[in-house]
Parts: structure tokens; C-alpha cells; sequence
């Protein structure tokens, strides 16, 4: 006991230290250093109160002369009065100080002078004119009424001005009258879900926006935004998620979407790596309806595993998938959609498919060419995928022929991505799965490099196609930079042709509504999640089935 | 549920009397009545409420029930005279600390009671940003339109106009029709403005031209009412020929920079508005002859002050039955006509 009370007077000298610097510096410096020893304030005044309410007034003062200073010091103090439970502790020790018999003037005073402070708490302060007190009573109602209104008022234009500056923070010329830390913007959101919904849809105009958006610059956006950092806490990360989930339905999984959810995970796992030491949340927090090892898995970075083992990873996520995908009895994880959209965000893997498989010496591997046409068409039947992953595996017996040759010839490659004149027109989507493993080919191939220029300008006779090859240049460089990928040649080749597919595009290209084949994800009866958005139907876009 | 009304009403004498000297008479038993009372009436607002939806028989003051035991508490012990044994039992009643024992009421008193202070705390917070006075004057419309909403306006408004401060009722209308002007609550403020003369000429005169101008392009009713009231005292200016200047006959009234402000304000407002005023001032001018002379009619000098941007060129081709219908000068003030030989020499 007698340690505790020596404890106990040498933090009251701290604080009663504290409390007098904030009393008279009103800088932002005293304001944030209020800010950042509330909590600890709160504790103390706890203890405190422990420590008064087994005494009678004169003990009180016998034993802590200055009490009535810090006390009072207290209550002048608005950041302690408006933290938490402070002012009720704060109320308490106030409380203790009544004397139950005053005996004498002194004491009577010191009653007077208590009761002086109470009723400051919680009457005293006039927030307004005279006159706008006594309209407020002409209606008939008090400060008591009024208090809450005008608190509720100050904040919402706060707010409002906060997301202006936020907003504007993209242009150049910032308005900096307020400037929040992090931390505050994300307390914020927490606190008031509006402005988080306009963050996010202020976001998604950015990204969806008529200009096309290289992944480096959608990584600026969404890093910028501050939002994938706010999604450390999965309550935000989860709406987030189901905003994007929202915008990927109506736009029926457009890939300008599916680019933006692949760099927000990245960009969020970023962010919790960062955190990492102070990470409360278990994955299912973020992820509830998917299967934790499933989740697992996938969040591992390419980059810490050695690559040799990335055709082991993948065979295991493409089983996993599988296992839920196809087995009626794993319903808890939702249907393919919900399979479909959990790996989504973590796109990379199935370029790396992608490229294994036209890279990797051996027999295709069943796994991953399941994993390739799951990423695309993620609601086919189990038929028509494994029509489709015939399709795939024919391609690559044909490309990795003519994988090792040093000299190619253009026409050896085309009949890999067109149409063959004996055989139904094939699907959209053979046909842009085709194109991404001939793609990978031409990058890949050492006698690649000479025809592709040729290739391309034979496999992509439309504005559509050409823009999507772009945007699988463009990802393959960008994830080639996240995993420090050398392939100086390949790289050289991707840059090349980009730049070449830029020039050569005259007409502008609509990002939205022209229907290139997209992974087909429209809801169907089996996906309970999907359905609980209570979304009006997704537009569904043109299906062509030839170009 | 008569009975409770009865007991609301006295409930509410008992709060006036907190605040006065007149506590000095209560000691303790008188103090747990009160605050047990209040406790009381608090859950029975709950059910009373639910009861009368839809019926309105309430009186007036049903709305503002659901913080009277907050009020009680806090008049009470900001209350000077209330004694001191009385003032002790008060305390123990309101905090009864953390291992409260007490039944669930007087913890959830204590609960609010510490949610106001903290409420409180955090707008002295805000306020040090600096003064708020957008969010003040949008507090005050709320609480007037809630007030509005909660019970029978029949006198409420004349009520107010006769007792509250006027100034600060005003700009408290103003903002309320600002605020959202679709609901009945606005919709009959708005109705008694324009019914009441004094009413609407002192909102003319004490409020900012461009918060009228805010006001007149959101009501149309207001937008023409304006323009009336800007007529008369457009009437009411004289050309002094020596000096060059129009001005007021008394020095009560408004003067001629002032009117030229409401309408460069006006001119500035978006199209329909701004078409009007326009529209108006053409018509009056054309009413005066339209000669383009300085000093003969106040309406064209307006015109020519607000610059080559106001106006159409074609002054005499201004329609007679312009925006107001019937009003203008010839209405406000039967006099003698103006005219090139009347010109109004200072007495």
C-alpha cells in the first residue's frame, strides 16, 4: 500500500505538471500531446477517485492541498471533458470534495466553490449570443436541446469541408485549412459510414474514368485515397470489398474492375505487412466466407516463394478452388461466384498460370489449366470447362512445338488464336484465352520476339482486342516490377509493344459497354451471396461470339 | 392518460420553479421527489408518444418531454440557491458513482447527464476552431422546424413574433427555408411570412442581400414578394438635382446604395431569378417613360448602374405586365406621375 501511494503522488506531480502546460499553450503541439495522454488521464482519474471516495472531505484536503487546482484545471479542459468516460470519473472525485458538515467559513467555501464546478460541467458555458439563447427558449426548448444539434451540425460541416479537402487533394493546388493525419481520417470513416461510401465512389470515378488507367497510376490512386491502408480494419475493408464486389457485378466483371480489386488487395496486404506487429484481426474477419487455408494461400506473395515451387502453389489453390467449386457440400464458402471473387483478388496467380504453363517443358498440367479457365468463366458447367480446357490444352501442345525453334513464322502462331475453317465458331472466351497464352509465348519464346509485332497485328484486328492487349501488357509489366523479374529481353519486348499498340490505336477506346468477352459472372440462382446485395441485375453486355 | 398529461403540465411548473430562487424552500425529500418524478415521466414519454401518433390530441410540448429529467438535473445543480443538504441528496441521486447498486434508471440518468457534459466539452472543443455560425443558425432552423412539426403552429408563429427576439427569429426563418423547403413545416412558415407584412418587410430589411437573394430564388412566393417590397422603397427615394444623388426622404428608410446592393445581389443569382428582377426593373423603367436620363426614374438608374450586362437595350419594348402583375410605384404611392417637367427639387 504505502508503494502505491508513492506511486500514486508522483504521478499526481506528473499530471498536475501536464495539465498546467495544456492550460496555458493552446498550440497544436499541447493540443496533440492532450490528444495522446487522454487515455491515460482517464486511468489515473480512476485511480484517483479509488483513492478519495474512502476519505471525508478534510482528509482529502489534508492530504492533496492542490487537489482543488488540478481538479479544476480539469474541468477547463475540453479535450478531457469531451474524452469518453472522463468527465463522469472527473464528476466523482468532485463529488468526494462535499463536505458533508462544514465546520467552519473555509469550508463552507471550499463547498461553494465544488458545487461552483459541477454546475460548469454541465450548464454553465454559454454557447451563443444572449439573444439566441432567449430565441431558443421563445420555442421552447433549452441548451440541452440545443447542445446535441449543434454538435451534430459542427461536425457534419466539418466533415463535409474535410472530404472537400480530401477531394481536392488530387489537383494540385492542395486547400490546407484542415489536414488530418491518417489515423484521424480513418476514425472518421469508422465513425461515419457516408463519408467512407463517398471516399470509395469518389475513388471508383477516378479509376473508371474515360482515360484508360495504367496500373501504376490506379496503384497512386487507391494509395493516395488512404483507403487500402483504412482497410486494416476489417469493418472498412469490408465495405470496401462489397463496394467493389458491387461495381464488378454491374459492370458485368469488367477488367478495368478486376485490374483495381488485384492492386487494392495488393496494396491493402501492403499496408497490413506494414502493420503487422499490430495485428489484432484473425484473416476471417476480412475474409468470412471463404475458407481460411484457401485464403492463406493465396495471400502468400509470389515473390517469397521460390519460383520452382510456384507450380506446386499453384496445383494446390487450383485443388483447393476445385474441391469448393465442385463439391456440393462446401456451401459455407458460397458458391463459384464467391470462389471466383476471393481469387480474384489475387489475380496474379492465374497469369503466373498462365505463364507456367506455356513456359513449363512438360505435359500441361491438369490443375492449372482448370485454374485458367475457372479465372475467366467462372460460372461454366463442369462440361463446358472441361471443353474449354481441352481447347487450352491443344494450344499449348501446338505452341510448345515451336516453343524451342529459333525462327518462327507468323502463320505457324495464328492458328493458335483464330478460327480454325472445319470447326464451329469458337467462344469468346477459347478465343481470349488463346490470345493470353499466345501472348505469353510471344514474350516468352526465344524466336518470339522477332514475329510478334506480326502476330499481333494478325490476332487483334479490333479496337476491342488490341485494348485488351494492352491491358494484359501492361499487368504483365506491372507484376514484373512487384516481383523483381528480370527477363531484361521479355521485358524489352513488353514495352516495346505497348508503345507500338498505343500509337497505332486511333480510335478511342470506350472502356465500358463495347462487350469484349469478359469472364462471364453473372449471378445465378446458386450464389446466396451475390443475392444478398439486393442489386437490380447486372447490365449484361453483348456476348460476341465472333470477331 | 389524462391524468398524465395533468401531470406533465405540473411537472413543467416544477421545472420554471428550478431555475429560480424559489428551490431555497426545498430540502431533500423535495429534491428525490423531483428527480424521481422526472425519472417517471421519462418512461411514460415513451408510451404517452407511441399512444398519440397519429392522434395529435398532445398538447404542444409532447415533443420536447424526452430530456426533461437532463433539464431538471442540470437547472438544479447549476442552482445557487438551492440548500445544502438539499444540494448533497441531489448529487447522490444523479451520480451515484461506478458500483452503482441503484436500479437501472438512475444509472441511465447518470449516463446522459455524463453524455451532455461530454457533448458539451466537445462543441467548447470545436468552438476554439472558430465561431460556427453556419452550424448555429442550422441548429436554430432545425429546432424551429421541429417545434413547428411537434405541435399545432396556430399562434406559434404570431407567438414568437410578439415575445422571441426578432433579429435572431428571422434569421432563423431564413435558414429553416433554406434548409430543405419540401415538407409542411417550411411550408407553413413560409405561409405566415407572406402573410404578415411586418413580418415579411423587417426579413427584407434586416437580412443580407444575399441571403435573400438565396431565399427569393428557392420560393417563388418570397421572389415576388421581394420584388414588391424592393418597389416601395424604390418609391421612396427622391432625386436631389444639386448633389446628383437619390435619397431617402427619412432617414428610416432605405437608402439608395442599399437598394442597389439587393439588386446587384439579385443580378448576380441564377437565371430565373435574375431574369425576374431584371425583368421587373425594365418594367417599372418603362413605367417611368424609360427615358434614359439620369434622375428621372429611380428604376432606370438602377438599370444603368448594374451595368452593360443588366438590361436590354431595348428599354421602351419592356412588357407592362412584367413579373409583378399590378405592382410597381403606381400602386405603392398614388402621387403625380413622373414625368421630365415633375422633377422633385429638394424642399
Amino acid at each position: 500500500m504505502a508503494q502505491d501511494s508513492v506511486d500514486f503522488s508522483s504521478h499526481y506531480q506528473f499530471w498536475m505538471q501536464k495539465l498546467s502546460v495544456w492550460e496555458h499553450a493552446s498550440t497544436l503541439e499541447t493540443q496533440q500531446d492532450t490528444c495522446l495522454h487522454l487515455p491515460r488521464f482517464q486511468e489515473f482519474l480512476r485511480q484517483m477517485y479509488e483513492v478519495l471516495k474512502e476519505l471525508n472531505s478534510s482528509t482529502i484536503i489534508e492530504r492533496f492541498p492542490t487537489i482543488g487546482q488540478l481538479l479544476a484545471k480539469t474541468c477547463w479542459n475540453p479535450f478531457i471533458l469531451a474524452f469518453d468516460e472522463s468527465q463522469k470519473i472527473l464528476i466523482w472525485c468532485l463529488c468526494c470534495l462535499i463536505n458533508k458538515e462544514p465546520q467552519n467559513s473555509e469550508e463552507s467555501k471550499l463547498n461553494s466553490w465544488t458545487r461552483g464546478l459541477l454546475s460548469q460541467i454541465l450548464s454553465a458555458f454559454r454557447f451563443d449570443t444572449k439573444e439566441v439563447d432567449l430565441f431558443i427558449q421563445s420555442l421552447g426548448y433549452t441548451p440541452e436541446d440545443y447542445c446535441p444539434g449543434l454538435l451534430k451540425n459542427m461536425v457534419l460541416s466539418l466533415v463535409s469541408e474535410l472530404r472537400e479537402n480530401h477531394l481536392n487533394g488530387f489537383n494540385t493546388q492542395r486547400r490546407k485549412k484542415i489536414s488530418l493525419p491518417t489515423s484521424a481520417v480513418v476514425c472518421l470513416w469508422l465513425r461515419h459510414l457516408p463519408s467512407l461510401e463517398k471516399a470509395t465512389l469518389h475513388l471508383f470515378e477516378k479509376l473508371i474514368s474515360s482515360e484508360r488507367n495504367f496500373l501504376r497510376r490506379i496503384e497512386y490512386f487507391l494509395k493516395d485515397s488512404l483507403l487500402p491502408e483504412a482497410a486494416c480494419h476489417p469493418a472498412i475493408f469490408r465495405i470496401v470489398d462489397e463496394m467493389f464486389r458491387y461495381v464488378l457485378l454491374e459492370t458485368d466483371g469488367a477488367p478495368e474492375v478486376l485490374a483495381a480489386i488485384q492492386v487494392f488487395t495488393q496494396c491493402f496486404v501492403e499496408a497490413l505487412e506494414k502493420k503487422n506487429k499490430q495485428l489484432k484481426f484473425t484473416l476471417k474477419t476480412y475474409f468470412p466466407y471463404a475458407s481460411p487455408s484457401l485464403v492463406m494461400v493465396l495471400l502468400q506473395h509470389p515473390k517469397e516463394i521460390p519460383q520452382e515451387l510456384w507450380l506446386q502453389t499453384l496445383k494446390h489453390i487450383s485443388e483447393m478452388l476445385r474441391e469448393i467449386v465442385e463439391d456440393q457440400t462446401h456451401r459455407s464458402y458460397g458458391g463459384p461466384f464467391e470462389c471466383w471473387f476471393l481469387f480474384i483478388h489475387f489475380g496474379g496467380w492465374a497469369d503466373i498460370a498462365a505463364e507456367q504453363l506455356v513456359m513449363s517443358e512438360t505435359e500441361s498440367s491438369e490443375a492449372l489449366l482448370w485454374l485458367l479457365a475457372f479465372s475467366y468463366s467462372p460460372r461454366d458447367g463442369s462440361l463446358q470447362r472441361a471443353q474449354t480446357m481441352v481447347e487450352l490444352k491443344a494450344a499449348l501442345i501446338h505452341l510448345k512445338k515451336l516453343f524451342r525453334s529459333p525462327t518462327l513464322s507468323a502463320k505457324d502462331l495464328q492458328a493458335v488464336a483464330a478460327e480454325s475453317p472445319d470447326r464451329d465458331p469458337r467462344p469468346a472466351l477459347c478465343q481470349q484465352l488463346s490470345r493470353r497464352l499466345l501472348l505469353n509465348f510471344l514474350l516468352w519464346a526465344p524466336g518470339g520476339h522477332a514475329i510478334a509485332w506480326e502476330v499481333i497485328t494478325l490476332v487483334a484486328p479490333t479496337d476491342e482486342i488490341t485494348h485488351e492487349i494492352i491491358g494484359f501488357l501492361d499487368q504483365t509489366l506491372y507484376r514484373w516490377d512487384h516481383l523483381c523479374e528480370e527477363a531484361p529481353r521479355s521485358r524489352k519486348l513488353a514495352r516495346e509493344l505497348l508503345a507500338e499498340l498505343h500509337a497505332s490505336s486511333t480510335s478511342q477506346l470506350k472502356m465500358l459497354g463495347t462487350g469484349s468477352a469478359r469472364p462471364r459472372c453473372s449471378r445465378g440462382p446458386a450464389d446466396s451471396q451475390a443475392q444478398s446485395l439486393n442489386v437490380s441485375s447486372p447490365t449484361v453486355l453483348p456476348q460476341k461470339n465472333q470477331q | 392518460m389524462e391524468s398524465l398529461l395533468q401531470q406533465l403540465e405540473r411537472f413543467s411548473e416544477v421545472l420554471a420553479v428550478s431555475r429560480t430562487a424559489a428551490v431555497s424552500a426545498w430540502g431533500p425529500a423535495a429534491v428525490r421527489r423531483a428527480v424521481q418524478w422526472a425519472r417517471y415521466l421519462r418512461r411514460a414519454h415513451g408510451r404517452l408518444r407511441a399512444a398519440l401518433e397519429g392522434r395529435r390530441r398532445a398538447g404542444p410540448r409532447l415533443g420536447a418531454w424526452g430530456g426533461r429529467d437532463v433539464v431538471l438535473s442540470a437547472r438544479l445543480l447549476g442552482n445557487r440557491a438551492l440548500g445544502a443538504a438539499a444540494h448533497r441528496c441531489l448529487l447522490r441521486l444523479l451520480f451515484p458513482g461506478p458500483a452503482a447498486p441503484a436500479p437501472a434508471p438512475a444509472a441511465a440518468l447518470q449516463a446522459r447527464l455524463a453524455r451532455l457534459a461530454r457533448r458539451r466539452g466537445a462543441v467548447r472543443l470545436l468552438l476554439r476552431g472558430g465561431p460556427a455560425e453556419d452550424a448555429a443558425l442550422r441548429t436554430q432552423a432545425e429546432l424551429l422546424l421541429r417545434r413547428l412539426r411537434d405541435g399545432p403552429a396556430g399562434g406559434l408563429l404570431d407567438g414568437l413574433w410578439a415575445r422571441a427576439p426578432r433579429a435572431a427569429f428571422l434569421r432563423a426563418a431564413a435558414a429553416a427555408l433554406l434548409l430543405d423547403p419540401a415538407g409542411p413545416a417550411p411550408g407553413e412558415l413560409l405561409r405566415w411570412l407572406l402573410g404578415r407584412a411586418d413580418a415579411l418587410a423587417a426579413l427584407c430589411r434586416d437580412l443580407p442581400a444575399a441571403r435573400l437573394a438565396a431565399l427569393a430564388a428557392r420560393h417563388p412566393a418570397l421572389r415576388r414578394a421581394y420584388l414588391r417590397q424592393l418597389a416601395r422603397w424604390g418609391c421612396r427615394l427622391r432625386y436631389d438635382l444639386p448633389s446628383g444623388r437619390w435619397e431617402a426622404a427619412e432617414p428610416a428608410h432605405v437608402s439608395w446604395a442599399e437598394l442597389r446592393g439587393r439588386f446587384l445581389s439579385l443580378a448576380r443569382a441564377p437565371p430565373p431569378l435574375k431574369d425576374a428582377a431584371l425583368a421587373a426593373l425594365e418594367a417599372w423603367s418603362a413605367r417611368d417613360g424609360a427615358f434614359r436620363v439620369r434622375g428621372l426614374s429611380v428604376w432606370t438608374d438602377l438599370l444603368l448602374a448594374l451595368g452593360p450586362g443588366a438590361g436590354t437595350d431595348s428599354l421602351g419594348a419592356a412588357s407592362s405586365s412584367g413579373v409583378l402583375g399590378a405592382g410597381g410605384c403606381r400602386l405603392a404611392r398614388p402621387g403625380p406621375a413622373r414625368s421630365p417637367e415633375h422633377a422633385h427639387f429638394p424642399k
